[in-house]
């Protein structure tokens, strides 16, 4: 299956959650396919969308939190298993969009080209839910298990590594207002304060 | 009341529910307080610039968090706190050791001490540093401006206030 197709697939799939996206691809996609305003792209920090993620599930336990990870991202930052396997948050859904390249800068192959298996990490790491889907329809079959499955659980989507860049464009914000639109949004749905009566 | 409780004591004054942790020697008695206190939740974490993502995405749950760290692990983070923390401007308030500090005899700590407040300044992060009991209390006005000046804010402790007067 091609990324796209995956995340457009979980895209379908998200129901109430809120997503955390790593930078680059797995944002980009996102954002294409959801247009969703409380959803966080991160735009630098690249690894660590993951520990974003966990400190916004354990902080929102009422939420379900999505991550969309990308396999760049997370070896930048492999000890953020450890981290989330400790914690034990039952909200959070971690799934890892797997190419083997970085997509973001053309295609470039990733360290240790494809010899490392993402699901067995997680599942050495104290992960009890971790699985690895490869064909869109064993994904399309899994899903509504996956998001009915307590957490933390750990899905690796497999897809094909695409050539040269991807070209999808950015959300079209960025910064500040991302910080505001992604609040604001999280206060309205969840009757939460995250910014003060003067609004910082 | 020892420092660690008044530290504490201060935290919850500011009314933090979460903290994320990678110890050195001097916060680690911190930390080990703040980690027997159900009422905040403790996040042990593999590396520091962890500590500064949970915090930041704890801050959009509506959850007040502090980060805590030595300072050479607050100079691994700096990558994070600027393409995280400047570029959305998320506070983030940390706790950090003032290893290197002319009362720190440690070879290994010596660039830490030289270089960590210019790094601080070049980025234009606000700090604090907290060297005797009496500035304690101090913390919740230095955890507002964090707040107010939506950025990273470094909270030093220096070797004379955690380890006492003449302490090797």
């Amino acid at each position: 299956m091609k990324a796209r197709e995956a995340i457009d697939l979980l895209a379908r799939h998200r129901g109430e959650a809120v997503a955390v996206c790593a930078l680059g691809m797995a944002a980009n996609e996102w954002w294409a396919a959801t247009k969703s305003e409380d959803s966080f792209y991160m735009h630098g920090a690249m690894g660590f969308a993951a520990s974003f993620a966990l400190g916004l599930a354990l902080s929102l336990p009422q939420a379900p939190v999505w991550l969309i990870n990308a396999d760049g991202s997370l070896c930048m930052n492999l000890g953020c298993l450890l981290t989330e396997a400790s914690q034990g948050a039952r909200n959070l859904k971690h799934f890892v969009v797997a190419n083997g390249v970085y997509q973001t800068v053309g295609g470039l192959a990733m360290v240790n080209d494809g010899r490392t298996d993402y699901a067995a990490v997680a599942r050495a790491a104290g992960f009890s839910r971790a699985r690895t889907i490869a064909a869109l329809d064993d994904l399309e079959r899994q899903l509504p298990a996956i998001a009915a499955e307590d957490g933390p659980s750990f899905t690796v989507l497999q897809v094909e590594p695409e050539t040269g860049f991807l070209r999808t464009p950015p959300m079209t914000y960025e910064g500040p207002e991302m910080k505001y639109r992604f609040g604001r949004a999280l206060e309205r749905r969840f009757g939460i304060e995250v910014f003060g009566p003067q609004g910082y | 009341m020892d420092v660690s409780a008044q530290i504490h004591a201060e935290l919850t004054k500011c009314g933090v529910k979460l903290a994320a942790s990678l110890p050195d020697d001097w916060v680690a008695p911190l930390i080990e307080r703040i980690a027997a206190d159900n009422g905040i939740r403790h996040v042990r974490v593999a590396r520091e610039a962890e500590a500064v993502a949970i915090c930041s995405g704890a801050f959009f749950g509506g959850v007040r968090a502090v980060a805590l760290m030595g300072a050479t692990g607050l100079l691994t983070c700096t990558g994070e706190l600027a393409t995280l923390n400047l570029r959305h401007q998320i506070p983030v308030f940390l706790i950090v050791s003032q290893r290197g500090s002319i009362d720190d005899h440690r070879i290994y700590q010596e660039v830490q001490g030289r270089r960590t407040i210019p790094l601080l300044q070049a980025y234009d992060f606000p700090y604090h540093v907290v060297d005797r009991p009496e500035k304690i209390g101090s913390i919740p006005d230095a955890f507002e401006t964090c707040r107010l000046q939506k950025r990273p804010f470094v909270l030093f402790l220096t070797r004379r206030l955690v380890k006492g007067e003449g302490a090797a």
